[in-house]
């Protein structure tokens, strides 16, 4: 799978979980995910929609430095591909 | 003025942590019922509050059962606040197993016995919580999730009277997902309370009778951790005494429809405080604005 694909699927999980109205709006790798309506409640959301859509296992750690989409689409990459 | 009136509350929160620091316990309590006592007569609103939950959950049957019974909760309310505040005086590594009478199930004192195991301690505010976390965290460490004071001086006074030990607190309004997590990935137990008005994000299911919006988080940590969750409360059964109830551990079979499974445990759980409720309606921090309407 590669990042194109990643960040289309996340771009239909973003919107579905958050608190902001984005509308139809393009996600990028440099977004940031506290910019795109995405608070603690919505990170739990999130969280499990990831591990629902790409069959993985998330450990904390590894969200810790995860600032922007790009920090989180190279997490999943090395999570899916492991 | 705020600031005036911040510093009058941090001097009458010295003035009570001395007497409950000098006094023995049973004394203390006694105090705490009389301090309840009179703010059951001042703090009109709450009152009405507690009267007008206990009889529109038809928990009390007339307005007289219902006032006795607001009045008792003000009072529980303010024994558990003492507890709180004397359970590290009285509660130590060497007696707390002394002090406590388990109503819990064999494989529930296993999950608190494995060290390899977390637990998600889904609970109410019903009985003595605070001195619940304080037990458990001989068992392991405990994370709770708090609400911040308005006024700042009485929140730093008492963080450091109850952050202690093997009990730590994370600020309801700056929580860290990643914390919440890592805490029961390290094997900890995370206490939430599950009786908080979660607005419209939350999850509607009637409690005694009547829709109250349930906070999802405690489902979704469940059914990303899958680390054991269960429903538990401490009741206080003499000066410094407690029994803890709790359910067996919940290991929920997820069918990965998120919004029905997040609305199954919730509502497990719910079934759980609802039947503490009835057991100890005396027991309940009826004067919470729990049911908000949509």
């Amino acid at each position: 799978m590669d990042r194109n694909e990643i960040i289309e699927k996340l771009r239909t999980i973003v919107l579905r979980n958050s608190q902001s109205d984005l509308g139809q709006r393009a996600v990028s790798e440099q977004d940031r995910i506290d910019s795109l309506g995405i608070d603690s409640l919505a990170m739990l959301d999130l969280i499990y929609d990831l591990q629902q859509e790409f069959g993985i296992e998330m450990d904390p750690q590894d969200l810790i430095p995860v600032v922007t989409i790009g920090d989180l689409v190279t997490m999943i990459k090395s999570r899916v591909s492991a | 003025m705020k600031r005036l009136r911040h510093l009058l509350e941090y001097l009458g929160l010295r003035v009570l942590l001395f007497l409950v620091d000098c006094a023995p316990p049973a004394l203390s309590l006694r105090l705490a019922d009389f301090g309840a006592d009179l703010a059951y007569l001042l703090l009109f609103s709450r009152r009405r509050i507690a009267v007008s939950n206990l009889l529109a959950t038809h928990i009390a049957a007339d307005a007289p059962s219902a006032r006795r019974l607001a009045r008792l909760s003000f009072r529980c309310f303010a024994r558990m606040a003492v507890e709180s505040l004397c359970s590290d005086r009285y509660l130590e590594q060497h007696n707390w197993q002394d002090c406590i009478e388990w109503e819990a199930s064999p494989e529930l004192l296993q999950v608190l016995n494995d060290p390899q195991q977390g637990l998600i301690l889904a609970s109410g505010h019903l009985g003595s919580w605070e001195v619940a976390a304080h037990l458990l965290s001989y068992h392991k460490p405990v994370v709770g999730i708090t609400r911040s004071m308005n006024n700042p001086y009485t929140e730093r006074l008492i963080s450091r009277r109850k952050s202690r030990g093997r009990f730590e607190l994370t600020p309801k309004h700056d929580l860290n997902t990643a914390r919440l997590v890592t805490a029961l990935k390290q094997k900890k137990i995370l206490a939430i309370m599950i009786d908080q008005h979660a607005y419209s994000r939350g999850v509607r299911i009637d409690f005694l009778g009547r829709s109250a919006s349930y906070d999802k988080a405690v489902a979704l940590l469940h059914l990303i951790t899958k680390t054991p969750l269960c429903f538990g409360y401490c009741i206080a059964t003499a000066p410094m005494r407690f029994k803890f109830i709790a359910s067996d551990p919940i290991s929920y079979a997820a069918t990965g429809d998120k919004e029905a499974d997040v609305r199954a445990i919730l509502k497990l759980l719910n079934d759980h405080l609802e039947t503490a409720v009835r057991t100890y309606p005396d027991k309940y921090l009826w004067s919470h604005r729990r049911w908000r309407p949509e």
